[in-house]
């Protein structure tokens, strides 16, 4: 599938962005009359935007300073109210906005500032940064992860560094297995693409490819954009749905399948980082009274999904979640897995379970 | 010592520029056949100043967290609290020195495979559940105890990439192979980072590898190792590596940590730094 995508930049990259409010509604997909129809273009991230805007150094400057206050005046806060950013992870993550949102150089002999940007929209930013804990990735619309820069925004889960983990599971599984690494794969619940992204790079030109899905617009729309910004349109193909039901084509044809579904529990929702609570999407954070809903339901498609011989990689909410699955793919799907394993990442938290179809 | 580090919290500089090691070179002392041996200590907190190689410290005192996933090395590995590298002036009487260029040869995979990962400490269960983007990483390598780490990325897995190539430039600095002065010849990787003036250097060996080049580290450690064995005499070197004094000298000035390990080295011959 090809996606529709807005091929060149500068059709959105228009300045009137700047100036139209940064947050949009984006989870419904049939907005009523009076709203504006709602767009389902993925906003450009602050690095990718030209950089039109110019600054004088100083006002610049006074705008660093300010931030910087903002950030520090923070301390410890969030950190004790809800395990938050601290002063000095806030004043890391401006530098890293200025890094992606100012040009230095030298105009005709002089020292010239130019902004992606305007200094205005600086000073707003970092207030939702500070004041409304809005998280920095959706600040900046990216978030690095591997060796990749990933388009974010809200709407869609933020991938996290745990996550790199899995890419490197399936490059270690598809080494000198020819049938795997040229086989078909999915990630469910791709969100950003990330997953998706990270295993057809692994795959390689050996004829793998990608099926991503997920049930969120916003999500298949982000991935779309990630997926073309890496070139991978012909390798990863956008399915939107819930888990295997945009997958009925390739039952039992799946050379393995990841996902990093929704695996917190109801009942912590409420009490999560700011950031992470008031900010992303709760479908793709809220896994049902245990949290095990959709990783449930994942383990009992996986045999009718995978091929013989296919693998499975999901991310879990730590060791109970881990060991719960091993058990019940051990004893309610007898016989149809084998080389179950429990992973842990790179805190130590048991937090994958993978294995192989028989 | 690898099981009581594992599960551990460290605490060292976190920096948020380059922090080169933790690693202390914290004697170097001859030994009774007249070979010089550096000895490292794996978790000594407090070296003297002039010992530490190369330690910024910017910020605040970090919590680590090291990964318990590495089970892959024998158990005796990391036994002893001591880490002994030693050069010998005579071939013969070396001992575990096989592991130096070894380990530099080994694939990312491999060396990564030696290495117990350290994160940031992270409380609570982390995943989903966290947005902190504290994505610094920091590697032991177990078999010699050398520490290096990354956090000036913003993403983990390049800071992961960061903090190998550091491992394999401390590695080169620190451990040492033994050189047999009787009949010595230069290892290609050696002849690769010589200008060209140097009269053993034959034209098959190519253009010469500089600092940035990732292949320097594996000539540099062999050009230590060659230092080592002539006790620190850049005169003496320069003979074997038909160059004169001074070419050697620019050489080794040219690339800050070879300049310091040289520096150290001297230092404990009594030798005046090169400048």
């Amino acid at each position: 599938m090809k996606l529709s995508l807005t091929p060149k930049l500068s059709t959105f990259l228009k300045p009137s962005l700047a100036s139209t409010p940064l947050r949009r509604s984006l989870c419904s997909s049939s907005p009523s009359p009076p709203p504006p129809p709602i767009s389902l273009k993925p906003q450009t991230p602050l690095f990718l935007r030209p950089p039109i805007h110019s600054a004088t150094s100083s006002d610049l400057q006074q705008w660093q300073d300010w931030a910087k206050t903002l950030a520090s005046s923070v301390g410890s806060t969030f950190a004790n109210s809800d395990n938050g950013p601290d002063s000095t992870l806030l004043l890391r993550e401006l530098n890293w906005l200025v890094d992606d949102a100012v040009q230095q150089g030298i105009e005709n002999g002089q020292r010239k500032i130019r902004l992606r940007v305007s200094l205005e929209e600086l000073y707003l930013l970092w207030k939702q940064r500070i004041e409304e804990r809005k998280p920095f990735q959706y600040i900046v619309g990216c978030e690095h992860w591997r060796e990749l820069v990933l388009c974010v925004q809200e709407g869609v889960l933020i991938p996290r560094p745990e996550t790199e983990l899995i890419v490197d599971l399936v490059g270690d599984v598809v080494k000198g297995e020819e049938g795997l690494r040229e086989g078909l794969w999915a990630d469910l619940g791709t969100g950003s693409g990330a997953i998706a992204i990270g295993i057809a790079r692994v795959l390689g030109t050996g004829g793998g490819r990608v099926i991503a899905t997920d049930l969120s617009p916003t999500a298949i729309s982000v991935a779309g954009f990630n997926v073309e910004r890496y070139g991978l349109q012909d390798v990863v193909e956008l399915r939107k749905g819930s888990w295997f039901d945009p997958l009925k084509d390739v039952e039992g044809k799946l050379a393995g399948f990841v996902s990093n579904p929704p695996y917190i529990p109801s009942d912590n929702i409420s009490g999560l980082q700011a950031e992470v609570g008031r900010h992303e999407p709760r479908v793709a954070l809220d896994g049902g009274v245990d949290g095990m809903d959709d990783l449930l339901h994942l383990c009992k498609g996986a045999a009718s999904i995978l091929k013989p011989g296919g693998f499975f990689a999901f991310e879990t909410n730590g060791e109970k979640q881990c060991k719960y699955l091993v058990e019940y793919m051990e004893n309610e799907a007898r016989g149809s897995f084998c080389n179950l394993s429990i992973i842990p990442d790179f805190a130590g938290i048991h937090r994958f379970v993978t294995g192989f179809h028989k | 010592m690898r099981m009581a580090m594992a599960g551990s919290l460290w605490k060292s500089s976190c920096s948020c520029s380059y922090t080169c090691s933790l690693v202390r070179v914290i004697g170097v002392s001859r030994t009774s056949s007249g070979a010089a041996a550096a000895i490292l200590h794996a978790s000594s907190l407090f070296p003297p100043p002039s010992m530490a190689l190369k330690i910024q410290r910017k910020s605040s005192l970090t919590k680590w967290r090291w990964s318990q996933q590495q089970p892959q090395l024998p158990e005796d590995r990391n036994s002893n609290a001591f880490f002994f590298i030693r050069s010998s002036k005579y071939g013969t009487n070396s001992i575990s020195t096989d592991g130096g260029k070894g380990y530099l040869e080994s694939t990312d995979q491999e060396l990564m495979s030696q290495c117990e990962m350290g994160t940031f400490k992270t409380s609570g269960p982390g995943g989903q559940h966290r947005n902190k983007r504290e994505s610094a990483v920091r590697l032991k390598h177990l078999p010699t105890g050398i520490i290096a780490q990354a956090s000036e990325d913003r993403s983990q897995h390049m800071n992961r990439a960061s903090a190998l190539s550091r491992l394999r430039t401390l590695i080169a600095l620190k451990v040492r192979n033994a050189v047999d002065l009787d009949g010595y010849s230069p290892p290609r990787e050696l002849l690769q980072i010589l200008p060209k003036s140097s009269s053993i250097r034959t034209s098959d060996i190519g253009n010469q590898i500089g600092p940035n080049n990732p292949k320097f580290v594996y000539g540099m450690q062999a050009l230590l190792d060659l230092l080592y064995a002539v006790d620190g005499s850049v005169s003496e070197a320069a003979k074997f590596l038909g160059l004169s004094t001074g070419a050697l000298s620019r050489l080794i000035l040219s690339d800050d940590s070879l300049r310091l390990a040289v520096n150290e080295l001297r230092a404990s011959e009594d030798m005046k730094p090169l400048r």
